[in-house]
């Protein structure tokens, strides 16, 4: 979708500069931080369309950033796509509580990753309109 | 009987004494001189009447009390002799005993004699057969006595809790071990129910005997968690039933076995496991990510295209690099290293690894500085692992510290602590104190440093590993952010006969 802000947030810069060539080429504005305070911070101040983050990062994790974007009112809507390498997956109940949208596990493929931006965004117009 | 007794003899006393009167009186009477004190006495016939009717009366009552005690001899060798046909009663019947008896008397006495002896020497007998049974018996008491203190011994030496309850969940036996866990003391408490000695707290183990006495026969077996001395501990813990000769449950015997060290373990190779697995997933999401853009033709002009290749390339010789350090951390970590420890000068180590990192200090513009060599540190050592380490050591300083800054390694040789400590110092980024305890961490990366240099987080791991695992040495660190860090490591001298097996 043309337009719509993306922040993608990864402790491995590689992984961020991969996933905003895709997104840019494909004509999403992109937004990027490398740990979780920057991107807590980068969400009040620019309130992205969504948020891709990655689950393992130092001193915050995905998750916790999840949590307190929850918290605050004025970004809890924003929805959020999990990446992670870890080989266990979320648990169910927290995906439900923490209201992510879709996770993708590492190695993934910057394809199925635009495709699932894509699923989510139109599922979010549709439920607003 | 006393007074009746004490009547008969004076009965016969005076009796005796009439007796010797008459007889006096009599001799007196046939003209011997010697009576004649008592001839004037005696001269009166009633006197002498009265005298012989006591003298006979004496005499009379003498053969009857003889009478008499020939019939309880009779009697006693009649209960003697049951065998004898004449003696049915146990009284006897005075005119049976003086007319028949007074003939057999003799052979009676004989008889009665040799029953006595053959009845002696029988108990005589048999009470050495009793002694001989009390000594053997007591030989029996007193092996059973040490059988019993040698199997107390035996479990009671076991580091595993032993506990033994009969059927009803009371205690039997148990061991040091089981008495400190449990608290409670060990020797003296049988027969108290086993849940009043374990306490509320281990209620579950108590539970587990009292069902394995019901179910007769299946073995349980469990792990159990609980505290011991307020730290926590698990135990593996196998319950299973004693039978007695007749196949029936008559116990319960529960054997913990401490696990709390083989858990932790088994936690720490799950968590390295799924550690690695993450750490070897990040460079390979970068590669297929990478590839894929390519494949999709998403690198659209050709700088793009060489930047996307530089990095899969790179991602790849990092992952390359993760597998090897990974291998040898682990290698060295079971022990499954060839180790080869011969005496080798550490300077001499040193300058070798100097020489090779100089072309990178010199792409940095890092200034290396080198002590002047010691002629004799003596370490045994395996010269590739100590290689590794002063490289890793060197390469670590090199890469952490901006352009323009220095590094120096220098060695000493400490003789009252016996060691030879090396020592790296760089003027480098530093570690920030609540970080620098894991730096040699399996994986660790120093937060802040993290974008300055490549790094898989093993290199000191490694260090630490071949210093302290294989060399039985120390490693290590001080640091201030901002202004440098001094990395090192001790190890222990030579000894003088390993320096002569060359």
């Amino acid at each position: 979708m043309t337009g719509k802000k993306v922040l993608v947030v990864d402790d491995e810069i590689h992984i961020v500069h991969v996933v905003a060539v895709k997104l840019r080429n494909n004509g999403y504005e992109v937004l990027t931080a490398a740990n979780g305070a920057e991107a807590y911070t980068l969400t009040c101040d620019e309130k992205p369309d969504i948020i891709v983050t990655d689950y393992q990062m130092p001193l915050m994790t995905g998750l916790q950033l999840v949590q307190k974007i929850r918290e605050n009112d004025a970004i809890s809507d924003i929805p959020v796509i999990l990446l992670t390498a870890r080989s266990f997956a979320i648990e169910d109940d927290q995906r439900r509580n923490l209201r992510i949208s879709e996770c993708l596990s590492k190695p993934f493929s910057p394809k199925e990753l635009l495709r699932g931006i894509e699923d989510v965004l139109y599922r979010q117009t549709v439920t607003q309109s | 009987m006393k007074p009746a007794r004490n009547l008969s003899v004076a009965f016969i006393l005076i009796a005796a004494g009439c007796l010797l009167l008459v007889g006096l009186a009599q001799w007196s009477d046939s003209g011997i001189g010697v009576g004649g004190v008592f001839a004037g006495h005696t001269k009166s016939g009633i006197l002498v009447l009265v005298s012989r009717l006591i003298g006979a009366m004496g005499v009379i009552w003498l053969g009857w009390f003889a009478l008499n005690l020939a019939a309880a001899i009779m009697s006693i060798a009649a209960q003697l002799q049951p065998d004898n046909e004449h003696h049915s009663k146990a009284s006897p019947n005075v005119a049976q005993t003086f007319t028949i008896r007074a003939f057999r008397f003799g052979s009676v006495i004989n008889k009665l004699t040799a029953a006595i002896s053959g009845r002696l020497s029988a108990y005589s007998d048999r009470i050495a057969d009793l002694e001989t049974q009390i000594e053997h018996l007591q030989i029996q008491i007193q092996l059973s006595k040490s059988q019993k203190r040698n199997i107390e011994a035996i479990i009671y030496s076991i580091r595993d809790a032993v506990i033994v309850t009969d059927e009803s969940g009371r205690l039997l036996m148990a061991n040091e071990a089981a008495g400190r866990l449990f608290g409670f003391d060990y020797r003296d408490s049988q027969h108290k129910p086993v849940a009043d000695l374990v306490g509320e707290s281990k209620r579950e183990f108590a539970d587990l005997l009292s069902r394995v006495a019901q179910t007769k026969g299946k073995v349980k077996r469990r792990q159990i968690d609980f505290l011991e001395a307020e730290k926590p501990k698990s135990f593996d813990c196998i319950i299973s039933c004693v039978h007695d000769g007749n196949e029936q449950v008559c116990g319960v015997v529960a054997v913990l076995h401490d696990v709390t060290r083989e858990k932790e373990i088994a936690q720490m190779k799950n968590d390295f496991v799924s550690h690695v697995s993450h750490e070897l997933k990040t460079p390979l999401a970068s590669i297929t990510a990478y590839a894929e853009m390519l494949c999709e033709g998403e690198a659209q002009d050709e700088q793009t295209r060489k930047e996307f290749y530089s990095v899969i390339h790179d991602q790849a010789d990092r992952l390359n690099r993760l597998i090897e350090d990974i291998l040898n951390v682990s290698r060295i970590e079971s022990g499954l290293i060839k180790v080869e420890k011969k005496p080798v000068s550490l300077t001499m180590l040193m300058q070798e690894q100097l020489r090779m990192i100089k072309g990178y200090a010199e792409e940095k513009n890092i200034e290396v500085i080198s002590q002047k060599p010691i002629v004799f540190d003596r370490v045994a050592v395996d010269k590739d692992m100590m290689s590794q380490v002063i490289v890793n050591l060197l390469s670590n300083a090199i890469k952490y510290t901006p352009s323009g800054g220095s590094v120096r390694i220098e060695s000493e040789v400490d003789e009252l602590a016996r060691v030879a400590r090396v020592r790296v110092t760089d003027t480098g980024v530093g570690i920030p104190e609540d970080e620098i305890e894991r730096v040699f961490d399996k994986f660790y990366r120093v937060q802040a440093n993290k974008n300055q240099a490549k790094g898989t987080g093993l290199g000191l791991n490694l260090v630490k590993q071949i210093v302290e695992k294989v060399h039985s040495g120390r490693v290590f660190v001080t640091s201030k952010p901002g202004v440098g860090s001094t990395f090192g490591f001790e190890l222990p001298l030579a000894t003088a006969e390993a320096l002569e097996t060359v």
